[in-house]
């Protein structure tokens, strides 16, 4: 164990074998996904790539890069910068906090000069990189112990405190699920996540106060839409009103009136599903919601391949985060949750959301690539 | 160990998975148990996972497929609530906006909020100077929840305090009543409280009508035509440093008033200013509106109504004469013409030269119950008809003796407003129909009811009579080249505790045009005048209000849409001949 790489019948990945091993067909699936995003933002600016669809193009084409060099880095690499990377974004956050730029009522983004960054989206990897190998270190026994999950729940909800002081209860939510998803498939005793929904339960009231004024409108809002439809309910009305009058197979691309009569105000963001709703129709909503429900069975798939638990945890949590993203934004836009913002994932305008994903698929392929080689305790590795 | 650990690491392996060759296998208890675990609960997830796909499925089906689900009832509730009952426009005959109901918020502070109440205060004084800085400060450190600042903010204010940007100063929606032309008829529209309750004008008068309807009120008004009639007003009152002035501008043919004006006058939409000015006791002389609460006596004027009296009863004609050659002496009165003839006198003669001895003989030729019951055909012994309450009571003699019959006659000891005047004279000349005067915009085509109080004959030869001031008598001035401008003077002295007062006079003048066909009466009043230079001293109607008459018609009846006429026309001159006086040489004086 001690010499890091045994250089007996076990050899090292060449570059071309790792080439090789790049999920050509997921590649595929999430083009085919973006593709329908730059469809879709056409769509919303009346038939026009200027302003969103060229934009989230270039951006597409250019995250590709950074996502295959992920893909291709080796993974002991990232188990050893697992907890840097999530220092590093947890800096981030706190510098937004400090000294960011207020964007539509809520402090979170940060400009590095080029783009403007939002250290929270990327906080939603570190945090899968962090707990993955937190998780890959411990014993079974120790997993089993109830003090286990102080680390992870300290990892957990820090970054959670300060995303919701930015306010951004979206990528808090998603967060906390995706912290719990990891921790549950870990191992973590199920006891301990009855006495947490518990102790949440107990808590909700004391955080219902803590709520901003819009925050408790939505609430209400999602309660009950009707209630002030031409102010909080507004837009989940209008939402709903579009997906209901696409139909079974839509009004036809760039027929959709809600969408186009600017019925529904930043339809470019989260409520895109609705534009693809109106103008596809159900045919169009359900064949989005099986491609994301194909790309979460990837995920899952490449996971259960890894031979080490680090890259089994973080294709399962990655895997996880895509489906949170899609999951809560379409209950969102059809009235099953209340509104949060949360981008549908590959097809929503917004760089970092679009490059966070795309890096995400990175480290999924990477799992893939690398699901033969082993990884100790500590980090050092060997080829199995 | 390493054999040992090496059965299988992967807890989720699929059982049929069978490692490599290169990939030793190694057994570890611990190892097992995790592989249990995460197989279940990956499963469990998965599971999971797919269920939420599938509830999001069928929830797009049922919102997408099953009509009136989730559209339908929405789309009925959202929509818009039945609009709040606001009070109504009005407007002028034209459309114009004359009153409207504005949004004007109000400013609260939320106390709590405010983080530093000396800042907050110094700079909401830089957008509400009127303010008092000592007053906002205690407010807002008075730590309630909701205390006013100031109520109904113009736009302009609430968007600069939203720029101020400080936090706990908030807004309450509030409408105020507003009239975008100001002062300009003040007196015909009124105003209302703070709670939109009309005080005065038609605001008042029509309170709930105004309240009720959902259309804008239209007026008679024609705020062209009242500017003007303002603007050469309030010459007047500057150039004679007179105490007020009134004027009316009437559609003989309808009664409809164009234009009505009182000065000095105020602004509606801060009535508070001229409220506040009066010295307790006195009579407002902003907000009183001279045209129809004020009583006048109207002097010469009123010999319109003696003359028409007379010819229309038959008591004379246009060739009768009366002696005035003399001073009338009765009691301790003495009745003397200003420009005397000093010889007999035909019935458009003592007319055209205003004598006062011919009128006083005319009237008694008459007698007292006929004069009686003439101006009270005319409606000139009641008060006038009108949408608003506000009018004069007109003042007269309880015993109508000899001595009242004579002076009445030439418009002494008589009061009336100077609405009922020009209403009188509508009929006067209109053909001889009396029809209430009206600040309601009348259909064209329509013809409001009337009563016949003159014949048609004695209007025709009134108009003749009236024709002829202008172009012989004391109103020359008012002459305007192409309408055909008729009219007559009065110069009263002003009757101050029983004593006639030479000095104070109100000079008035009612004149109409076109002569040959009259469409509107004009009206112009002004009270205590005083001579100036360009006058030569006077401060007779002839000099104040009759050049002012002829600049108005001048600028109104275009906008009226009187064509102008060739008054050397034949067929103009031919309807305006008097045969009694052809061949007799009309005297200037």
């Amino acid at each position: 164990m001690a010499s890091v790489f045994p250089n007996l019948t076990h050899r090292e990945l060449t570059l071309a074998d790792k080439l090789r091993g790049i999920r050509w067909d997921l590649i595929a699936l999430i083009t085919a996904i973006a593709c329908i995003g730059f469809a879709l933002l056409y769509s919303a600016a009346n038939g026009n790539l200027y302003p969103w669809s060229e934009r989230q193009m270039v951006r597409f084409a250019l995250a590709f890069v950074p996502m295959v060099a992920v893909a291709l880095i080796d993974i002991r690499y990232w188990f050893r910068a697992a907890y840097w990377i999530y220092g590093i974004s947890l800096a981030l956050i706190v510098a937004v906090d400090l000294r960011g730029i207020v964007g539509m009522g809520a402090q979170r983004w940060i400009n590095l000069g080029v783009i403007e960054l939002q250290p929270s989206e990327i906080m939603k990897i570190a945090l899968v990189l962090a707990l993955a190998r937190y998780f890959h270190s411990r014993s079974g026994d120790e997993i089993r112990r109830f003090s286990t999950i102080f680390a992870p729940g300290l990892l957990i909800a820090v970054p959670v405190g300060l995303v919701l002081k930015q306010p951004d209860l979206g990528t808090a939510v998603m967060l906390v699920a995706n912290g719990a998803a990891l921790m549950f498939l870990a191992g973590i005793r199920l006891w301990i996540f009855a006495a947490g929904a518990a102790a949440a339960a107990a808590v909700a009231p004391l955080g219902w106060s803590m709520l901003r004024g819009y925050q408790k409108a939505r609430l209400h809002t999602f309660l009950d839409p009707n209630t002030d439809p031409l102010g909080a309910g507004y837009h989940i009305l209008q939402s709903k009103i579009a997906l209901g009058s696409g139909g079974l197979f839509g009004k036809g691309f760039l027929m959709g009136t809600q969408t186009h009569l600017s019925f529904l105000p930043e339809k470019q963001t989260d409520f895109i599903f609705t534009i693809l709703a109106e103008e596809f129709g159900l045919v169009g909503g359900l064949t989005l919601l099986a491609l994301y429900m194909v790309v979460t069975g990837y995920g899952f798939a490449i996971a259960l391949r890894s031979r080490s638990h680090f890259g089994r945890l973080l294709g399962l949590g990655l895997a996880t985060n895509f489906f949170l993203y899609a999951f809560i934004n379409t209950a969102m836009v059809i009235g099953l949750l209340p509104v949060v913002g949360v981008p549908l994932p590959l097809i929503s305008y917004g760089g970092t959301a679009m490059v966070t994903v795309m890096l995400g698929f990175g480290l999924l392929m990477n799992v893939s690539i690398h699901r033969d080689v082993r990884i100790s305790r500590l980090g050092e590795s060997q080829v199995g | 160990m390493l054999s040992a650990q090496r059965q299988d690491e992967n807890p989720c392996r699929p059982r049929h998975f069978k490692p490599p060759p290169c990939a030793p296998v190694v057994t570890d208890s611990e190892a097992s148990a995790r592989l249990e675990t995460c197989r279940m609960r990956l499963l469990f997830s998965a599971a999971a996972f797919v269920l939420i796909f599938v509830v999001i499925g069928l929830r797009l089906v049922d919102i997408a497929l099953i009509p009136g689900a989730a559209a339908e009832p929405h789309i009925a509730r959202v929509a818009p609530p039945p609009p709040v009952p606001a009070r109504a426009d009005i407007v002028d005959r034209n459309g114009r906006l004359l009153a409207t109901m504005i949004d004007s918020p109000n400013l609260y502070a939320d106390t709590r909020q405010i983080i530093d109440p000396r800042e907050a205060t110094r700079a909401l004084l830089t957008v509400l100077p009127q303010l008092d800085a000592a007053k906002v400060y205690a407010a807002l450190t008075s730590g309630k929840t909701f205390v006013y600042l100031q109520r109904h903010l113009t736009p302009r204010q609430q968007y600069d305090i939203n720029r101020l940007g400080i936090p706990g100063f908030e807004f309450e929606p509030g409408t105020r009543r507003f009239y975008p032309l100001g002062d300009l008829a003040a007196h015909v529209v009124g105003y209302t409280d703070i709670d939109d309750n009309g005080r005065a004008g038609l605001e008042y008068d029509l309170n709930e009508e105004l309240k009720n309807r959902s259309q804008p009120l239209q007026l008679s008004l024609d705020s062209r035509v009242q500017f003007v009639l303002r603007d050469e007003l309030q010459k007047v009152v500057n150039n004679f440093t007179a105490k007020g002035a009134a004027g009316i501008v009437m559609n003989v043919r309808t009664g409809e008033i164009v234009a009505m004006v009182s000065l000095p006058d105020f602004d509606p939409n801060h009535p508070g200013a001229a409220e506040r000015d009066v010295e307790p006791g006195h009579v407002n002389q902003a907000m009183f509106d001279k045209a129809t609460l004020g009583d006048y006596e109207l002097g010469s004027v009123m010999k319109i109504f003696n003359t028409a009296m007379v010819l229309d009863d038959g008591v004379s004609s246009m060739t009768s004469e009366y002696d005035a050659s003399h001073s009338i002496h009765i009691g301790r009165f003495t009745i003397s013409d200003y420009h005397g003839k000093h010889r007999w006198l035909s019935v458009p003669e003592i007319f055209i030269y205003s004598s006062n001895i011919g009128s006083a003989r005319e009237a008694l030729a008459a007698g007292a119950e006929r004069q009686k019951a003439f101006l009270t055909r005319l409606g000139l012994l009641t008060p006038p008809k009108i949408q608003l309450h506000d009018v004069a009571m007109p003042h007269y003699p309880k015993d109508w003796r000899e001595i009242n019959v004579m002076t009445i006659a030439y418009g002494h000891g008589i009061a009336i407003s100077p609405l009922a005047c020009i209403t009188g004279v509508a009929a006067i000349i209109n053909g001889g129909i009396l029809r209430p005067a009206t600040l309601l915009k009348v259909p064209p085509g329509t013809d409001p009811p009337g009563v016949r109080v003159i014949s048609a004959r004695t209007s025709e030869e009134m108009r003749k009579l009236m024709r002829l001031v202008v172009e012989y008598g004391t109103a020359r001035f008012a002459e305007t080249p192409g309408y055909v401008v008729g009219g007559k003077t009065g110069t009263a002295e002003k009757n101050k505790h029983g004593r006639y007062e030479l000095t104070t006079l109100v000079s008035t003048f009612v004149g109409a045009f076109p002569m040959n066909d009259p469409q509107y009466a004009v009206l112009a009043l002004v009270d205590e005048p005083h001579g100036n230079k360009e006058s030569h001293g006077y401060a007779t109607a002839g000099w104040t209000v009759v050049p002012a008459t002829g600049r108005i018609i001048e600028r109104i009846a275009p906008l009226l849409g009187v064509a102008p006429v060739d008054e050397s026309s034949p067929a103009i001159e031919q309807s305006l001949q008097i045969s009694s006086l052809q061949g007799k040489r009309i005297e200037a004086y």
